[in-house]
């Protein structure tokens, strides 16, 4: 899938944190192996337990709209040509309590409404820096 | 238990739009430091602390040398994004004149954003090729890049979940702009706002126009803080800090389910009040960072001013407006009306309602506040009070 914000826009930049987020092609969150809890953005530290020891939980990537603003300037010249695009923050189903931020796809973004349910999907990107190949989480609204 | 300080002097330079500023941001917060020590009868000599806030680049022993201090025995900045940390410096320079481990700290904040870029400006914008690196990559591969960003996401949730109106947002910038009409300092004086056009100007990011957002500005303000007994021998009438609190919890991130649609003002309204031994309906003039218009409503409520289910007629009918308004706010213009100076601008507009000198004089305040950067997290607040 094409990239909502334009095959130019900014990648983020891999490192040991983010990169099953943004690389496994499913919804993955950080768990901690100890006391099962899920927490997002990932932390060197289970926020519950204190453990050190964290790794992985695969969401089945469902979710609801907590959230949504739509952007109409454009702060930056790669995005001057995608405004109005939506911002979204997303409750995912089987992960309570976390916030994942994201993009609509296929959707008019004046359109996209607090309540609406969604389901991840990935944009493929590959770094031209390292050749990595990301998968980047988005949304798109599922019909009741 | 609070601290025995007051502000006994204040200062600040001319104040510009972005890029107009004839002086270096160094030169303007000497400026600003200069007229507040002079404004309270002291000399450079006797200032022996520096705080400021968030990424201040203007350092305590540059300042020192540059000033001609005889030592330095304070220096401090509280840890956040942003001016929500501008009453969190006053409270530490109101703890360290109280502890005594200094006497006259000078507490400022200077900003040139023609010299140095915009403060908040949009994570990459340096140009193509970027990447969004550590924190950025979770919220900047999405195009959620800038405080307006984040702050309307919040916005957005707390309009949803109790039925807020654009109206509600545009009475915060009609009343900041009608009180700055009246302040000679004030950058948009001579340009009042109407309704009309607030509605007809540009979408930043919805639910924010154009006059929802504050101004990129260049300028520097001060305070001098001391003790109350130090502060009744200098030539002021001081501004007492009868409270100050800072702080944030339990939930503690930019975004959580808990407090999506909050400035993140609950616990800081609760140990305010407190400590003040007092409660909102005792404030006589308020001052509210309004960065945007939204947060300002989400910490109106949260402060305990009103209820989301009141607000909107809280904020309406010209209830904001001008000295004798049902609740005087923003008396100076604020960040949008008189100067985007991270706020600062609202501690010298406080000591001002104290000291009885604004230009949108309120009679007979006894308590004066100031509500720091809401949406930024952690948050703070200062009350000030007049003198016993």
């Amino acid at each position: 899938m094409k990239r909502v914000l334009g095959e130019n826009w900014a990648l983020p930049s891999l490192d040991a944190r983010n990169r099953d987020f943004f690389t496994a092609g499913v919804l993955t969150l950080q768990q901690c192996t100890r006391c099962s809890h899920v927490q997002h953005p990932p932390e060197d530290v289970c926020e519950a337990c204190g453990s050190f020891d964290l790794g992985r939980f695969v969401s089945a990537g469902n979710g609801r709209i907590e959230s949504v603003a739509v952007v109409t300037q454009a702060v930056h010249l790669l995005l001057a040509d995608r405004v109005p695009y939506a911002i979204i923050l997303v409750s995912v189903a089987d992960a309570p309590g976390i916030l994942v931020a994201g993009n609509v796809v296929g959707k008019d973004p004046e359109a996209v409404a607090i309540g609406d349910h969604v389901r991840v999907v990935f944009e493929e990107a590959r770094d031209p820096r390292t050749g990595a190949v990301l998968k980047i989480p988005q949304w798109q609204v599922v019909v009741a | 238990m609070h601290g025995s300080g007051a502000v006994a002097g204040i200062g600040e330079s001319t104040y510009y739009k972005r890029g107009e500023s004839p002086h270096t941001e160094f030169q303007l917060a000497c400026i600003a430091i200069r007229r507040a020590v002079e404004d309270a009868g002291l000399q450079l000599a006797d200032v022996d602390g520096f705080v400021s806030y968030t990424d201040q680049r203007n350092t305590p022993s540059r300042l020192a040398r540059a000033l001609g201090l005889k030592e330095l025995r304070w220096t401090g900045i509280p840890w956040a994004g942003g001016g929500n940390s501008m009453a969190a410096a006053v409270q530490i320079a109101d703890a360290a004149v109280t502890a005594g481990y200094a006497r006259h700290v000078v507490v400022f904040r200077a900003l040139a954003q023609g010299q140095f870029g915009r403060f908040g400006q949009a994570a990459g914008s340096g140009g193509g090729g970027a990447y969004m690196a550590g924190p950025l990559a979770w919220n900047g591969t999405y195009g959620i890049l800038t405080p307006a960003h984040q702050c309307a996401l919040h916005t957005a949730r707390f309009m949803h979940d109790h039925g807020i109106s654009q109206e509600a947002l545009c009475e915060i910038a009609l009343a900041c702009y009608a009180n700055a009409q009246r302040n000679p300092r004030a950058l948009r004086r001579g340009q009042p706002l109407t309704r009309a056009a607030y509605h007809a100007s540009r979408w930043i990011v919805k639910p924010f126009h154009l006059y929802d957002c504050c101004p990129e500005n260049d300028g520097a303000a001060a305070a001098v803080v001391t003790t109350i007994e130090r502060a009744r021998d200098l030539r002021q009438r001081p501004a007492t800090i009868a409270a100050a609190a800072s702080g944030i919890g339990p939930q503690f991130g930019a975004f959580d389910v808990a407090t999506l649609g909050s400035a993140h003002y609950g616990q800081v309204g609760k140990h305010l009040w407190e400590q003040a031994g007092c409660g909102p309906q005792d404030v006589d003039v308020a001052q509210f960072y309004e960065n945007f218009t939204g947060p300002v409503l989400m910490a109106l409520c949260e402060m305990g001013f009103t209820s989301p289910e009141g607000l909107e007629e809280f904020v309406s009918g010209g209830r904001l407006v001008g000295p004798d308004a049902a609740f005087p706010f923003n008396t100076s213009g604020g960040n949008i009306g008189e100067a985007y100076i991270h706020g600062f601008e609202m501690i010298n507009e406080s000591v001002r309602q104290i000291r009885g000198d604004s230009t949108c004089q309120v009679k007979h305040v006894e308590r004066a506040l100031v509500v720091a950067g809401p949406g930024y997290a952690p948050g703070s607040a200062v009350l000030f009070g007049a003198p016993a």
